[in-house]
């Protein structure tokens, strides 16, 4: 078990931004899955994000467990918990949370992905980058 | 030399892009009405939005947070939600009253019904959200927004008594054809479309658009500090054109033609041309921060990707929001419903609302976590605090004078 750094996972991780490899924003941190160990203490092992799961922490427990489950099965074609991310893969803590994933690979993402394939990608213009 | 090319650039467009449809409205009005004996609040306006924006600006410059992002992890999600809702429906009348105030500038240039333009209006709005470099539409409105520098012109050109003028700027009272009650409540409207929440919201994701570091903080004071002051003189002069022009001849202001009335009556056909132009580069530049807000605020408080900054196909919700948005405002402007009236709701709503977004920008900005060095000074924070029990006291009050005053009749 690795050393814990001392946070207040209130204060410091939960609604903070997540950010991909890459800098790109993806998603917020809806809630943190809590594990409790051998020594008694409460670890914060995985950080949770996408649709549903803020539901669930603001006590909508039907809905939201509804959503996640709905969403696992048509967002991504694997049976794996996009939603979910081990707090290993955090690298950085501050102002906001950079995780060593693809936003592809995120839950939040589908929804993303959906807008982009059946709406944004039938307008003309819209891999212009303004910047350029 | 190019740097300060750039700084100067941005000081005229913060200038020209101070005023938009709330300012236009709420200042024609009050001089209208109570003639300068309302003009303290723009001050008053002026000097909370500095404080504010710069506050917003460093923060954003500093932690890379906007302003949306921290209203959910300062306030909660719960009641983040709640202000989100707010925020949003607020920016959505804002939306509104400028789109139509595109269509009604373009509508007095060309005779023609203003309905007919709304829809046209809405959809350049959407092109340049699409396509135009962030920088390049903050730069073009806001230079083209210096048209409305003519009200500063007329009321030189009336060359009225100066000293009656400010003695109703320094000694306020309440007009005897007044009461208090309608007093109070233009004076929130005005303090309301001076501090506007969607300005900080803008200004904020803005900075962050523009990839703004700690390097870039003294840019952020001198545009603020340089712009801000002369967009409240350029809203007194708005005023004083009424109080001058519109006031004596007992025109109150109803429609948009009549707060550019004062202009065309004084400097004539060439006046009246300008102020027009001004008037569309303010309503149109303040309908691309409104429209670009409400997507900056739902995909900030949900952790979307967001930004102008990258191909819309990178930022698809983000973008879907602003459509959506764009055309719920065009439908409600072509219901028929009254622009100025849905100007006066949005401004009074907003004041209504400011301690949403002040707060935790308070909050944020004395958290060193956050900042870093960069936290805000004692005298800054003793100010800061003074206007936060302003914005209470005025959100208190907002809701109770509007039904006293039967929203200022």
């Amino acid at each position: 078990m690795p050393a814990a750094r001392v946070l207040y996972a209130s204060l410091d991780l939960l609604d903070r931004q997540l950010r991909d490899r890459h800098g790109v924003e993806c998603g917020n941190v809806d809630d943190l899955e809590l594990t409790r160990h051998d020594d008694g203490r409460l670890y914060v092992t995985a950080i949770l994000s996408g649709p549903g799961v803020l539901l669930y922490r603001l006590g909508r427990r039907r809905l939201g467990s509804w959503i996640q489950r709905a969403h696992r099965r048509t967002g991504f074609a694997d049976d794996a918990d996009h939603a979910r991310v081990p707090i290993e893969l955090a690298s950085t803590i501050s102002a906001s949370i950079d995780l060593a994933i693809d936003r592809t690979d995120h839950a939040s993402f589908a929804g993303e992905r959906w807008v982009g394939d059946h709406i944004i990608s039938h307008i003309p213009g819209n891999d212009h980058d303004a910047d350029q | 030399m190019k740097k300060l090319l750039g700084v100067f650039l941005g000081v005229l467009s913060a200038i020209g892009g101070f005023v938009d449809i709330g300012d236009l409205v709420a200042n024609a009005e009050t001089g209208a009405r109570f003639r300068m004996n309302l003009a303290w609040v723009v001050v008053v306006g002026v000097v909370g939005i500095i404080v504010y924006a710069e506050m917003a600006g460093r923060v954003a410059a500093v932690s890379g947070r906007p302003v949306f992002d921290l209203v959910r992890e300062r306030l909660g999600p719960r009641f983040g939600l709640a202000n989100l809702g707010a925020s949003f429906f607020i920016n959505f009348l804002t939306l509104t009253a400028e789109v139509a105030g595109v269509a009604i500038a373009i509508s007095l240039l060309s005779s023609i019904n203003y309905l007919f333009i709304v829809p046209a209006a809405a959809v350049l709005v959407w092109l340049v959200v699409w396509r135009m470099p962030f920088e390049t539409m903050e730069r073009i409105f806001g230079l083209l927004g210096l048209c409305l520098l003519v009200f500063a012109v007329t009321v030189w050109k009336i060359g009225p008594d100066w000293n009656q003028l400010l003695s109703g700027v320094v000694h306020p009272h309440v007009p005897s054809e007044e009461n208090p009650f309608t007093y109070a409540y233009y004076g929130i409207a005005l303090f309301g479309a001076a501090m506007t929440p969607y300005e900080v919201f803008f200004f904020s994701s803005g900075a962050v658009e523009d990839k703004w570091t700690v390097k870039d903080l003294g840019e952020n004071r001198i545009n603020v500090l340089l712009g801000f002051p002369p967009g409240g003189l350029l809203s007194l002069a708005i005023m004083a054109c009424a109080h001058l022009v519109l006031a004596p001849a007992n025109i109150g202001v109803g429609t948009l033609d009549q707060v550019s009335l004062p202009v065309a009556l004084t400097l004539g056909k060439v006046g009246l041309a300008i102020v027009l132009i001004g008037i569309f580069a303010a309503t149109f530049g303040a309908a691309l921060e409104t429209a670009l807000s409400a997507g900056y605020v739902i995909a900030q408080y949900l952790g979307w990707t967001w930004g102008k900054h990258a191909a819309p196909r990178r930022a698809t919700r983000f973008h879907l929001v602003i459509i959506i948005t764009l055309a719920a405002s065009t439908f409600f402007a072509l219901s028929g419903v009254d622009p100025v009236k849905v100007t006066e709701y949005s401004i009074v709503l907003s004041a209504a609302a400011l301690p949403l977004t002040y707060f935790p920008i308070l909050v944020v900005a004395n958290d060193p976590s956050y900042m870093g060095e960069h936290t805000n000074g004692r005298w800054l924070n003793a100010i800061a605090s003074v206007y936060l029990v302003v914005l209470v006291a005025v959100a208190l009050a907002t809701i109770p004078l509007m039904i006293i005053t039967k929203a200022g009749q």
